[in-house]
């Protein structure tokens, strides 16, 4: 081959400039990443996963829930909301002046603005910072980012949103008997979900001298006949308690907002 | 209506003209690909400007930089006192005492590791900045004969009270926080008196 030594240099270049924007500076950048602190309560984020919603990560991957279902809240912005929290010695002058100010969805820099004006006669205010974003607040709080991955493995981001997102539902559906009714017959909880129902995560047995403690319990439609029980396997059961585990729902330095109260990031029982 | 496919019926043409060849002719490049790709370029950079976030991994879209995404950081009221204390003092007192909190040798006496900052009480050190204080002063083994003005008496209850809170939990100093309250009480005895004379009179307020 002619110039043959050139064509494997310039290949050489190429591929090693990719690998070096692609792998090596996000390893350089994100590959030491730690445990961080959350802004306001101090505790550390994220926790490492239970036993069994580590397994049940791998029941998620197993069963391709990422066709469906991706772990990434987008953001497209933040809005300001300024809130009174004490009139000072004039309430009527405090309140005649929030009546004339817009107090929600503002800029920093009006709500600044707005601030100093109340600061200055007498009220006492808290700015609030607010992501927006067409998946705010349905899906979650905030943008997802890397730190919400930390123990991930693989990390489950998915690209096909058919169902919800994911990230932040232990927040929001933090409850393991939803969970798993939603497994078994998702139409049961959900009315028009498109979701398939997993029965093969679940058995239906003879009840035998008492009902298992764990079975479902279904609506009649949905229900097994007279005599039977559906209980959740093993598999169900890590599942929903790695569903329990993704739980986004704490400020961070990069990804800061103002929480309703100081929220911890204890997984719902 | 039949009529012949005339086309059919006439003979190909076997030997087609051949197309004029290529040639590799000069030009000069016209200037508006030069003008748009200068356009490109700057709306490129603009692009980044407002979303790269210069390759920082703490910035992730919709924050610009850096600065944007400290400036949205909410201060919970240590860290907003911590912040003020800071500011208050690297304009005030940093400028003899340093940055750094270890004076300037033979000049200024330190404040990292000072007995007198990491004292118990707060009453004593509240009153240095208020009064001022003149003479020998013993600070970490050494004699220190500055003169230092009441350099505090400007400054509102709350800032003082940040900067001594500063200083007493900076550069390795670990002593509890001063407040406003405390400020207040100790400027209401200290207001309008001479600067303390010595260590001599500075040990005589109590801690």
């Amino acid at each position: 081959m002619k110039n043959g030594f050139s064509v494997f240099i310039a290949a050489f270049i190429a591929l090693g400039a990719s690998w070096c924007g692609f792998v090596l500076a996000p390893v350089l950048q994100l590959g030491t990443a730690k445990q961080t602190t959350i802004l306001v309560s101090g505790d550390t984020y994220p926790v490492q996963r239970t036993g069994d919603a580590t397994l049940g990560l791998q029941v998620y991957r197993a069963n391709g829930c990422t066709a469906c279902h991706t772990e990434q809240i987008q953001q497209d912005g933040v809005v300001f909301d300024v809130v009174l929290t004490a009139a000072g010695k004039n309430p009527v002058v405090v309140s005649n002046l929030i009546s004339t100010l817009k107090l929600t969805g503002l800029t920093k820099e009006a709500a600044d603005s707005a601030n100093d004006k109340i600061t200055t006669v007498g009220g006492k205010v808290e700015t609030h910072l607010i992501p927006t974003g067409r998946d705010i607040p349905r899906w979650g709080i905030r943008r997802s980012v890397a730190t919400d991955f930390l123990y991930d493995s693989p990390v489950q981001l998915g690209s096909q949103r058919i169902g919800p997102d994911l990230a932040d539902v232990g927040a929001r559906l933090g409850n393991a008997d939803w969970q798993l009714l939603h497994l078994y017959a998702p139409q049961s909880v959900v009315k028009n979900s498109g979701m398939p129902p997993f029965h093969f995560l679940f058995e239906t047995k003879k009840i035998g001298d008492a009902p298992s403690p764990d079975a479902l319990n279904l609506p009649k439609e949905f229900a097994p006949p007279a005599g039977y029980e559906v209980v959740p396997t093993t598999e169900a059961k890590q599942l929903s308690a790695y569903l329990l585990s993704l739980r986004a729902d704490v400020p961070l330095y990069e990804a800061p907002f103002t929480p309703a109260q100081v929220s911890t990031n204890v997984p719902a029982k | 209506m039949f009529r012949p496919n005339k086309m059919s019926d006439e003979p190909k043409n076997s030997n087609p003209q051949p197309e004029a060849e290529p040639a590799v002719t000069r030009s000069t490049v016209p200037m508006w690909i030069f003008s748009l790709t200068l356009v490109l370029i700057y709306l490129g950079a603009v692009y980044f400007d407002h979303h790269g976030g210069w390759f920082d991994p703490q910035v992730y879209s919709p924050y610009k930089n850096a600065e944007e995404l400290e400036a949205y950081q909410p201060k919970s009221g240590a860290e907003a006192l911590r912040a003020q204390g800071k500011k208050t003092y690297e304009t005030t007192c940093g400028i003899c005492h340093g940055t750094d909190g270890l004076g300037k040798p033979g000049q200024f006496p330190p404040l990292a590791g000072s007995e007198w900052v990491n004292a118990k009480g707060d009453k004593r050190l509240a009153q240095i900045p208020l009064d001022g204080l003149n003479g020998e002063v013993h600070v970490k083994g050494q004699d220190w004969s500055a003169s230092m003005a009441a350099m505090g008496a400007g400054l509102s209850d709350s800032d003082l009270a940040a900067v001594l809170t500063y200083i007493r939990s900076s550069w390795g100093n670990n002593a509890s926080a001063v407040t406003a309250d405390d400020v207040k009480a100790v400027r209401a005895t200290a207001v309008g008196k001479p600067a303390i004379n010595g260590e001599t009179q500075l040990k005589t307020i109590p801690e």
